[in-house]
């Protein structure tokens, strides 16, 4: 039994007619029969781009669900069609580093036999929507988010409408108290909310998003009913499309004609516009709503009592319990962080054998269902408390045991120059860098709670400026160097970090992290106090004080 | 001589698009069009206008009896302005007479052109008519509802049309 949506007949209809299409395309392409140009928006519109080493395939892993028979899958892929690993990515994808051109549509025609594709995960269309990693077993959650998701999967799915927009849009839904989702910094965020009439409904954000301009999203709609979700989406991209700029790639994304009609005037244009749509919007059924939250029925738990693994076990498994799992709505259950922050590794990485280790993991132990982490980990949602001692030995071996959750060296990197043709910084080497500065378990576990963000280029991909600690690699002159910011944070209060000076270079990111934390341990009023909230209490200037102190590492 | 596909054949035209020379019926641009609207120049039914990505479709509303051809000129590329000009005419402004692509569109992007409601399309002169003409059978089904002149995918079972 699998936890993920369940396609039928027509879901693979469409995506086989899809693979056939992308294989005709491709076909002409190689033929010569199409030009690059004419190509690009038709590969891009199904995960591929072209890389500085190889091109690079972005598989869609919708809102971060994932079973045991699709990880299969992606280990075969990463075997058999690149060099046997595969990149998890802050959208909840995954991405292929090394796959032939030729050989993508045989890819796609392999993922389609366990109903999944790559379409729209790149291009200037609706992406993955992405959710909350514990959406369905998170105790604040207030209904789960993810039957919604699929509605906007489906809806969004070769829009005939939408597929030209004048930038990528990306949604993301949350259900909790808690936004684990980074919704404000989305184009759409989507919030289950109750109404004044305490009957659930929507919130909806506008026009958040990173890259050159970072904004936080605003809200346009305090509540709107569950029926007319996809009515009042298609209103706003309507809007969009109809208007956002197509004369300057940096300034189309939605967030630039929210901020510069204002809010309010963008607001009325959207509410215009749902109103004179009425007649053909698309409305939402009762039928399709109850098919939808079938595909995501809580699993068959048994009746467990809460215990506590940790009385009789030894100190590895005693840490790796306290950082890497978290509280689960039904007792005597946990949900289980699986690390890809092993220090060494790059950040998101994982191998094949990982991958076949981890699916039998998930068949054994939480119900053969994965889920992608917009940090990049991944999470075993449903493990009994009696199997993680069983569960941590396991993973353990298969190197995806880290107990860094949380950690600073759970940071989030996007792959840098490595692959990337936009960026302009090594990002690995900075993380591993950084896992070199920071090996001592026990301090990490001291300074507790740190979040460290890293992007190679101003695209901000590894989302640097809603990190507690956000780094950014910048261009001087051919060489690298790395722009620090400080107070940014995704989850609760979403802020945007600020810029502590001038860079620094390469050799001397994790050097200035140390002096940071440093600051912090001295500084914080007692280990109760977070990293972010002394941030917040003492401003940038003690900070920057110690960072350009006079042996300063900057120039 | 231009190479347009109309429903699923090839078709002469008449018309000449505005800077055009010859001696085919005029297709005005919007602002001609408006203009003689409100002169009381325009002769019966039957015109033709040619509209580019930045038009307000909604100001044909008034005039939509008096109209046989819409041409949506798409002028670059990924510019997706024009789908959303051809729903709306279709849908909200019930425009039901030949609604034709134009400009920088290619046979890739015909099936979902034809969704939103465009049943004419000029071709580049190289383009292959019959895999033209398969590009519109291309999907056999669609996860929403969309104007569809031309191409009618099929709907997941018990969901409205």
């Amino acid at each position: 039994m699998v936890r993920v949506y369940q396609y039928e007949a027509f879901d693979r209809t469409f995506v086989n007619e899809r693979v056939a299409e992308f294989r005709d395309q491709t076909r002409r392409f190689l033929a010569g029969e199409l030009s690059e140009d004419e190509f690009r928006p038709l590969r891009l519109r199904n995960g591929l781009y072209i890389q500085t080493h190889a091109p690079m395939l972005r598989v869609a892993i919708p809102y971060g669900m994932l079973s045991s028979t699709q990880l299969r899958m992606l280990a075969h892929i990463a075997r058999h069609y690149d060099r046997d690993y595969g990149h998890f990515s802050t959208r909840q994808n995954i991405q292929f580093n090394w796959p032939k051109l030729e050989q993508v549509p045989d890819i796609l025609a392999e993922l389609a036999t366990v109903d999944m594709h790559a379409i729209q995960t790149s291009g200037n269309c609706i992406r993955n929507i992405t959710t909350d990693h514990l959406a369905g077993v998170a105790a604040d959650e207030l209904e789960d988010p993810r039957p919604w998701c699929e509605l906007i999967r489906q809806w969004s799915t070769h829009h005939p409408e939408f597929n030209y927009l004048p930038r990528k849009f990306k949604i993301a839904v949350t259900g909790a108290a808690n936004d684990r989702a980074v919704s404000a910094v989305h184009d759409i965020g989507v919030h289950l909310v109750r109404g004044p009439d305490g009957v659930t409904g929507f919130e909806i954000l506008c026009g958040g998003g990173l890259g050159r301009m970072p904004i936080i999203g605003k809200r346009i709609r305090e509540w709107l009913p569950q029926s007319e979700l996809l009515a009042y989406l298609e209103a706003i991209l309507r809007v969009y499309n109809s208007h956002g700029r197509r004369d300057n790639i940096h300034r189309a994304r939605i967030k630039v004609l929210v901020k510069s009609l204002g809010v309010a005037e963008f607001a009325r244009q959207v509410e215009r516009e749902y109103a004179a749509n009425r007649a053909f919007a698309p409305q939402v059924g009762a039928a399709e709503i109850a098919r939808l939250r079938a595909s995501f029925t809580p699993p068959p738990y048994q009746l467990l009592r809460d215990s506590d693994p940790t009385s009789a076990a030894g100190a590895p498994f005693v840490a790796w319990y306290r950082h890497n799992t978290r509280a689960h709505k039904v007792s005597g259950y946990r949900a289980v962080f699986v690390s890809l922050k092993k220090h060494g590794e790059a950040p998101g990485d994982m191998s094949s054998p990982q991958m076949l280790g981890l699916a039998e993991l998930a068949d054994r132990y939480s119900f053969g269902e994965l889920r992608v982490t917009h940090d990049q980990n991944l999470l075993l949602a449903d493990v009994p408390q009696r199997e993680l001692a069983a569960l941590h030995r396991s993973l353990a071996d298969l190197g995806l045991a880290a107990p860094n959750i949380g950690t600073l060296t759970d940071m989030i990197a996007c792959p840098g120059l490595d692959f990337c043709s936009l960026a302009n910084a090594g990002t690995i080497g900075v993380a591993k860098q950084i896992h070199a500065q920071f090996d001592d378990f026990d301090y990490l576990y001291d300074l507790g709670e740190i979040q460290v963000k890293m992007s190679g280029c101003m695209n901000a991909c590894g989302h640097h400026h809603v990190g507690h600690i956000g780094i950014l690699g910048v261009d001087k002159h051919g060489e690298e160097w790395y722009q620090i910011t400080l107070g940014g944070s995704a989850s609760g209060a979403v802020s945007l970090g600020e810029v502590i000076g001038p860079s620094v270079p390469k050799a001397q990111v994790a050097a200035t992290l140390a002096r940071i934390v440093e600051v912090y341990l001295e500084r914080r009023h007692d280990a109760d106090e977070s990293f972010l909230q002394t941030v917040r209490r003492l401003g940038l200037a003690p900070f920057k004080e110690r960072v350009y102190a006079e042996d300063a590492v900057a120039a | 001589m231009r190479k347009t596909l109309w429903r699923r054949e090839l078709r002469a035209d008449a018309w000449r698009y505005p800077g055009e020379s010859g001696t085919g019926e005029p297709v005005l641009t919007l602002a001609e069009l408006l203009q003689a609207a409100a002169e009381g120049r325009l002769a019966g039914a039957g015109v033709g206008v040619s509209l580019g990505p930045t038009d307000n479709v909604e100001l044909l509303a008034p005039l939509v009896e008096r109209l046989a051809l819409i041409v949506v000129q798409f002028e670059k590329s990924g510019d997706g302005r024009g789908y959303s000009q051809a729903q709306l005419l279709r849908q909200r402004i019930g425009y039901a007479g030949e609604l034709r692509a134009g400009g920088a569109i290619g046979r890739d992007h015909l099936f979902l052109l034809a969704r939103c409601g465009f049943d004419a399309f000029d071709l580049d002169p190289g383009e292959d008519l019959e895999a033209a003409r398969a590009q519109l059978q291309r999907y056999s089904v669609a996860y929403q509802g969309a104007a569809d002149t031309l191409v009618r995918p099929r709907r997941r079972e018990g969901y409205a049309a």
